[in-house]
């Protein structure tokens, strides 16, 4: 089931604070839906700038864990605000396609699942496009492969870390507006998504954009067959298994890179 | 000799007279405040695991609520279900939960920073789905009652030592925070301790030492999984009522909250930070569901202003005065 | 027999070779030094022979035991030590206990007798203590144990470096570049402590840019471009080989 997933980028920065405006979003209703998908993401895009100035670009310095540190007060923070806001229970976000079914050579397919792989495809394919086909793209993984050696190379890279969060929290806000329709809305649906994303990512391997998409597929299979066969609540352990798994034996994943040693 | 000049240095003098005012406040002040100090000595517990963890050995683990709960439940389940006594079940839950912390360590520690910080974050999301959902063993939401206190044990002399009233339960959990302030503050100082450090400050360069960082890492992941589960069971025959709420990674969160206002790296830190993020609220009147926003915005604040915390500050700034020896070497 | 022996090393990282098929060997005692343009692969090497870079093919023999492959701290445990170019200390603690990690490999200590501070862990730790200071005496850094380490001047703290690698008893001892970033004066002391590293039996193998040094303290030197050996020999040997010179052609050492 699609879950659009963040690669890791310039210096791991925390996408669990991602997932989470992504389901911050998901609650401007009363809108044309298209529309409210373009303003989300703009909206976060925003707030994704704001943060990283008040915030990341503050610690760019600090060790690595302290930008955790962060990203989890934020996370906090946010739950709080929503459970403030919007209170402890379930919503439900409703537009004109979520039930709608669309039946095709005899599948019933919901119409709202069909948007969210579309949108996941053709998101991916125009951040591939991004990444390997335009400058900036190219001093994103510059930049994400060696910090120092991209500064020498004259990339600002303030700048291209501002950047890739911005994106980050630009797709989080897509991811949100796409998959909200489909699931219940509650402050703590970020946690879920965000955990399998990064089992993705592990999964597929470091640093490489096609391994978690792939991961991210598989996983996603992984976790609709253990609903389905085993039970929708445990359908997680098996997803988590698997990454755990992966790492006992291959550390790297898939299709990971080798790891820069000093 | 050595000996009696650390007895009177002036942080050993303060350290017994928060020692001293922990003992006689209590009876002083009457129920709730107890009540509010027997939850703050445990957590406090949970932050020293914490501490050991991440502020000594460098490695977050938003893992250890699972611990805890891991722990609470098992002592819960032994003792309402299968009725084994008091102590055996302390040291089985404990036991087990040392375990499952060591066999939990062996593929998280393999990854570093931000991963294992999201492995250890999924490894409580599993533990709480599975509390949650196997109704039939744990009661799922609705939660586990009828834990016991603490058998009575009898003194020479005659009495027996009960632990029906709260101040009892009090007096019963500072033991425990006391012996698990001084285990850690051992630990720390020692050789071992030392190791912890140097990973957290250059796990590569550690390793190029000859240390295996790996077992190193492992241990001091057991040990404070092992403090967590401590918690767990004090919380839960404190409580008598155990529910899945307890291993939520939140709680993780707030711990690590606690750790960094407090001061990570430091013997005082924890206590410090429990302390006030706990205690302040209360005196506050705040709402209880803004307490996650208000931890939050604190925490953002000090990670960005004081990411060593409030003794870290104080070591700092007046360290001249408190630190007995000259140890910057990550002590109080 | 040879102490290290190098079989056939080579590391590819993707697409790029930064090592490519060397062989050599380093002898017990001699002092070898590896040298070569920037970018010639010999720190890679050193990661190599560490542990800290897993080969892509070839083998390492230390003492006749086949540690390719071994992690780091295992290659450290059968006796080589390690420097790195990047001075690598615990800046935040004191220079006496940045050499206790060093030393803490050999330490027999264990968590109850630290907690409960047993007669036994506390003879351990003395005695680790004694050899630290020792270290720090022969290294000549004795008088500075309780400074923090970060505060000392880059001589003392590459002093430091080495007396940390020196604590882990190694029969061989890796040296990045110990001069890097040091004056002219201080030069020379750090060449007398490698002479007497050398004299307390540790063969040591070195990399340096300092030309001028390397030809005066070297037993023989091995020469890497674009990671591949292109000379082995003594000095003299090595300084008249004319593939080493065209390496070298249009770049002037002043040591």
């Amino acid at each position: 089931m699609g879950i659009l997933n963040v690669p890791n980028f310039a210096q791991g920065h925390l996408y669990m604070v991602a997932a989470y405006l992504g389901f911050y979003m998901v609650m401007s209703y009363g809108m044309n839906y298209w529309l409210a998908l373009v303003l989300a993401t703009v909206a976060l895009g925003v707030f994704g700038l704001v943060i990283y100035g008040l915030v990341f670009h503050r610690m760019r310095n600090a060790p690595e864990v302290n930008l955790f540190v962060a990203a989890m007060a934020l996370l906090m923070v946010l739950e709080g605000i929503a459970l403030y806001f919007f209170g402890a229970s379930t919503k439900w976000f409703l537009i004109p396609f979520t039930r709608r079914v669309i039946t095709f050579i005899g599948l019933a397919l919901p119409v709202q699942r069909l948007i969210i792989i579309v949108g996941t495809l053709v998101v991916m394919v125009l951040l591939e496009l991004f990444i390997k086909k335009t400058a900036v793209g190219a001093a994103l993984e510059a930049t994400a492969q060696h910090r120092e050696g991209a500064m020498l190379c004259g990339i600002k890279v303030t700048r291209i870390s501002a950047m890739a969060f911005i994106i980050g929290t630009g797709l989080a806000g897509i991811a949100g507006m796409l998959i909200g329709p489909a699931v219940l809305l509650e402050p703590t649906m970020g946690m879920g998504p965000l955990l399998v994303a990064f089992s993705a990512i592990i999964f597929g391997g470091l640093g490489s954009v096609g391994g978690a998409v792939l991961g991210a597929f598989i996983l996603g299979l992984v976790e609709s067959l253990a609903s389905g066969y085993v039970s929708a609540k445990y359908s997680l352990i098996f997803v988590f298994g698997i990454m755990i798994l992966m790492l006992l034996f291959r550390p790297k994943g898939l299709f990971g890179r080798e790891v820069w040693r000093p | 000799m050595e000996a009696i000049r650390t007895v009177f240095s002036p942080k050993a003098v303060v350290w017994i007279l928060v020692l001293i005012a922990a003992v006689a406040v209590p009876p002083i002040v009457g129920g709730y405040v107890t009540s509010m100090l027997i939850l703050i000595a445990i957590w406090t517990i949970m932050c020293f695991s914490m501490n050991l963890i991440f502020g000594y050995t460098g490695q977050l683990s938003l893992g250890h609520s699972a611990f805890l709960g891991i722990a609470a439940y098992t002592f819960g389940l032994i003792t309402v279900k299968l009725h084994v006594g008091f102590w055996p079940a302390f040291f089985i839950a404990i036991v087990f939960t040392g375990l499952v912390g060591f066999l939990v360590g062996i593929p998280a520690l393999k990854l570093r920073g931000p991963y294992f910080i999201l492995v250890t974050l999924g490894f409580a999301v599993i533990v709480g789905v599975i509390v949650l959902g196997w109704i039939d063993l744990t009661g799922g939401a609705n939660g586990l009652f009828g834990i016991p206190r603490p058998n009575p044990i009898p003194l020479p002399g005659g009495a027996t030592l009960r632990f029906d009233s709260l101040l009892s339960m009090y007096y019963f959990i500072l033991f425990f925070v006391v012996l698990i302030g001084v285990f850690c503050h051992r630990l720390v100082h020692s050789l071992i301790g030392k190791r912890f450090i140097a990973i957290s400050y250059n796990e590569n360069l550690t390793e190029s030492l000859g240390i295996n960082t790996m077992s190193q890492k492992l241990l001091s992941f057991t040990i404070s999984a092992i403090l967590a589960g401590i918690a767990g069971v004090l919380y839960a025959t404190y409580n008598a009522v155990i529910s899945p709420e307890l291993t939520h990674f939140a709680r993780g969160m707030d711990v690590v909250a606690y750790l960094i206002v407090g001061g990570a790296g430091t013997m005082a830190g924890p206590i410090v930070g429990t302390l006030v993020l706990m205690a302040v609220p209360e005196v506050l009147q705040v709402l209880p569901y803004l307490k996650t926003l208000i931890n939050g915005i604190i925490l953002m604040l000090f990670i960005l202003f004081l990411p060593n915390g409030i003794i870290g500050w104080f070591n700092a700034n007046l360290g001249r005065r408190f630190t007995s020896r000259r140890a910057v070497h990550g002590s109080a | 027999m040879a102490l290290l022996e190098v079989a056939g090393l080579t590391k590819m990282f993707g697409g790029l070779t930064a090592v490519s098929e060397l062989n050599f060997d380093i002898q017990p005692g001699e002092l070898l030094s590896i040298i070569g343009p920037n970018g010639a692969g010999k720190t890679t090497l050193f990661n190599l022979l560490t542990g800290f870079y897993r080969p892509t093919s070839g083998t390492i023999t230390f003492n006749d035991i086949d540690i390719t492959g071994c992690k780091p701290y295992q290659v450290t445990r059968h006796g080589i030590g390690r420097t790195f170019q990047l001075t690598s200390i615990f800046k935040k603690s004191t220079v006496l206990e940045n050499v206790l990690i060093g030393k803490s490999l050999h330490a027999a200590v264990g968590v109850w007798g630290s907690v409960l501070r047993t007669p036994a862990t506390r003879r351990e730790e003395q005695k680790i203590r004694k050899k630290a200071r020792e270290i720090l005496a022969f290294v000549g850094l004795g008088d500075k144990e309780d400074k923090v380490a970060g505060g000392l001047t880059e001589e003392a703290q590459k002093r430091l470096s080495i007396s940390m690698a020196l604590a882990t008893d190694p029969k061989l001892l890796l040296l990045d570049e110990p001069t890097g970033g040091v004056n002219l004066e201080e030069i020379s002391g750090l060449i007398e402590l490698v002479g007497k590293i050398r004299k307390s039996g540790t063969s040591i193998c070195l990399i340096e840019h300092k030309m001028r040094m390397v030809m005066t303290i070297s037993d023989r030197i091995v020469v890497l471009n674009y990671g591949k050996k292109i000379a082995e020999g003594a000095p003299k040997e090595v300084a008249s080989n004319n593939e080493v010179i065209r390496a070298y052609l249009g770049e002037r050492y002043a040591a």
